[in-house]
């Protein structure tokens, strides 16, 4: 049994190693995880910091403070989506072929892919920190608000990671894992990524309810301004999680039941 | 081929298998065939016959409509995490990712069987060493020749020692210095015991390699025996003499036919005759010819190939069979 789990960790290591450093060698992939969210945060930054002196806008350092956590979800987004090409990639050259005739749990398939997810979103958020922190963001919470709003940005992309996942296994088809990408602009924009709910129109305010990265964003904003009346980071938490448990375990069951199928 | 144990159960047993696809397509469509531990089975047809869907079910990767598979003793189906640990794998479009180095990929390939990093580490410079790849270990497999690239997927399949070896047309496409090369590795593996599955389209292979060779056409097997099994079964070797001009054509059949029976020639200045002996009948013509004061130019023995059987089972010749040869012209019983 330990022996097992052992094994099966080693398995998710190797395979979360492989991706990873994949990841890193093909240039289409890294560009908009570790540049575009950044490029979104220059623009907006620079060009609508007047949003800061709207009504309702709420007290923060700086518009470009209050923007990062946005950036953080933008981000986990990206990342969680590039894994499901990466999938799909695998999938349709005969890669995952290779995966599937080893003796390991399914399972362990869709984690060692999340784990390559997971290393890849500590690497890009504690980029994107640093970034901010040079383009002339603070953050008022600290190095502990910091680390707490990368950390829910993490299990994030890992809950989108298992999303894209599970989607890339039930078409195995790149192409229309790419025609997905505009469609997780959805997902960012009826969440409070770049301004506060107050100040989204009715409809995308309902609707942003919904959406479990509101409260993901709210949180890490929350950690990142040391200010709870932003958003509290327990129930961003529980949104991360809740959302990476059950991508995850949608993942998985959409590989047992591709392997039922062929 | 090493002397299988009565008691350990076949490599691989397969008994009216079936694979039909969506649309109906009958990939496999009742085979059976059994191959013995340490053996090397060619398993022989065109494109289309149902070579690797056949592959693909043996080594976990497809599921049978029906019918049953075992491989090293373990059903496919419901045992197949066991079928796994005892298999290596080369599938036909050597599945290897273009963006790691051969020296990562094998590792990796150490890791999901099981080894610990340094274990893995090692038997990576163990078997990049054995195919020749040291030196392209640290070079991303995008930069690898075909013949690499193949070389390299077969290293990977044997990381754990397999009992069981897949090969999927493992040299289709590859020049004829890396063909050798890889045939002379899957010999030499087979001495060591492996037991050996290998798909080909080509019949010098099945010949150069299998210890039996299964023909399958339209999913299912026409045709099964050891390669010399298969062409005596087309016929016997034929002796072709070319006299010398001017020689005396009528004698020569005459002395000939002393050695064995004539078999009709287009060629004028040529005789040939039926030799079940194969070579040995070379000096018995000889001898004769030359009793009869008759002058020979050269003599040559003609054995019947895999194709001509493939000709005699299927009605088509391999090379220009289609999808689907149909198995009911089949003069041979598997
Ligand atoms: N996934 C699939 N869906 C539908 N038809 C398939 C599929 N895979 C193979 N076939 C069909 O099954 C037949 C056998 O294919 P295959 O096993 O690949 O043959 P071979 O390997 O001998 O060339 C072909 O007619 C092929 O088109
Ligand atoms: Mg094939």
């Amino acid at each position: 049994m330990i022996a097992g789990v052992a094994r099966e960790s080693r398995v998710v290591t190797a395979l979360g190693r492989r991706a990873l450093s994949v990841q890193f060698r093909r240039a289409q992939l890294l560009m908009p995880t570790f540049v575009l969210p950044l490029m979104l945060l220059a623009v907006i930054a620079s060009g609508t910091s007047a949003g800061r002196d709207l009504r309702d806008f709420p007290e923060v350092s700086s518009y470009l403070g209050f923007v990062v956590a946005g950036t953080l979800l933008q981000g986990a987004l990206l990342s969680g989506l590039t894994s499901g090409m990466a999938l799909a990639n695998d999938i349709e050259g005969g890669f995952f072929d290779r995966l599937l005739a080893a003796p390991v749990r399914r399972s362990s398939l869709v984690f060692g892919r999340l784990a390559g997810t997971l290393g890849l979103a500590v690497l890009q958020m504690a980029w994107f920190l640093l970034v901010a922190l040079l383009f002339g963001a603070s953050y008022p919470g600290g190095v502990l608000g910091a680390l707490g709003a990368a950390a829910l940005a993490v299990i994030t992309a890992v809950g989108i990671g298992g999303l894209a996942i599970a989607i890339a296994i039930r078409t195995g088809s790149m192409s229309l894992m790419q025609s997905i990408f505009p469609f997780v602009f959805v997902l960012l924009f009826t969440a409070p990524a770049f301004f506060p709910r107050d100040l989204l129109t009715p409809t995308l305010r309902d609707l942003s309810a919904y959406n479990p990265l509101t409260y993901v964003v709210e949180g890490a904003r929350g950690l990142l301004q040391g200010d709870a009346s932003l958003g509290d980071p327990w129930i961003g938490l529980a949104a991360a999680v809740g959302l990476a448990a059950f991508a995850t375990a949608l993942a998985v069951l959409a590989l047992r039941d591709r392997a039922r199928r062929t | 081929m090493s002397g299988p144990a009565s008691s350990s159960p076949p490599a691989v047993s397969v008994h009216g298998l079936e694979r039909a696809f969506k649309g109906g397509i009958k990939a496999v469509d009742g085979l059976d065939l059994e191959v013995r531990e340490g053996e090397v089975y060619g398993f022989l047809g065109p494109n289309g016959a149902g070579k690797t869907t056949t592959v693909r079910i043996l080594v976990t990767l497809l599921k049978p409509t029906a019918g049953e598979a075992r491989v090293a003793g373990f059903d496919v189906v419901s045992q197949a995490d066991a079928v796994r640990r005892n298999i290596g794998v080369a599938l036909q479009e050597a599945a290897i990712d273009p963006l790691m180095t051969g020296r990562e990929l094998l590792r990796m390939q150490g890791a999901l069987h099981g080894m610990k990093g340094a274990q893995a580490r090692s038997r990576a410079e163990e078997l990049l060493d054995r195919v020749g790849l040291t030196d392209a270990g640290g070079r991303r497999v995008g930069q690898y020749s075909g013949g690499m690239r193949r070389r390299l997927d077969l290293a990977m399949a044997l990381v754990h020692r397999p009992k069981v070896l897949f090969l999927d047309e493992p040299t289709t496409g590859l020049d004829p210095t890396s063909r050798s090369a890889l045939w002379r590795e899957v010999r030499s593996l087979n001495d060591d015991g492996t037991t050996v599955f290998l798909t080909t389209q080509y019949l010098e292979e099945a010949e150069q390699l299998a210890d039996r060779v299964g023909i399958i056409a339209g999913g299912s097997l026409v045709a099964e025996g050891t390669p010399a099994e298969l062409k005596a079964h087309v016929g016997e070797p034929t002796l072709h003499v070319d006299l010398a001009p001017e020689s005396d054509v009528a004698a020569a059949r005459v002395a000939l036919s002393a050695v064995g029976p004539l078999v009709d020639c287009q060629d004028d200045a040529r005789v040939a005759i039926r030799a079940a002996r194969g070579k040995a009948t070379v000096p018995l013509a000889i001898r004769a010819l030359d009793e009869a004061g008759i002058a020979v130019e050269s003599v040559e023995v003609e054995s019947p190939t895999l194709d001509d059987v493939f000709a005699a089972v299927t009605g088509s010749t391999l090379e220009g069979a289609t999808q689907g040869a149909s198995a009911d012209q089949a003069e041979v019983p598997a």
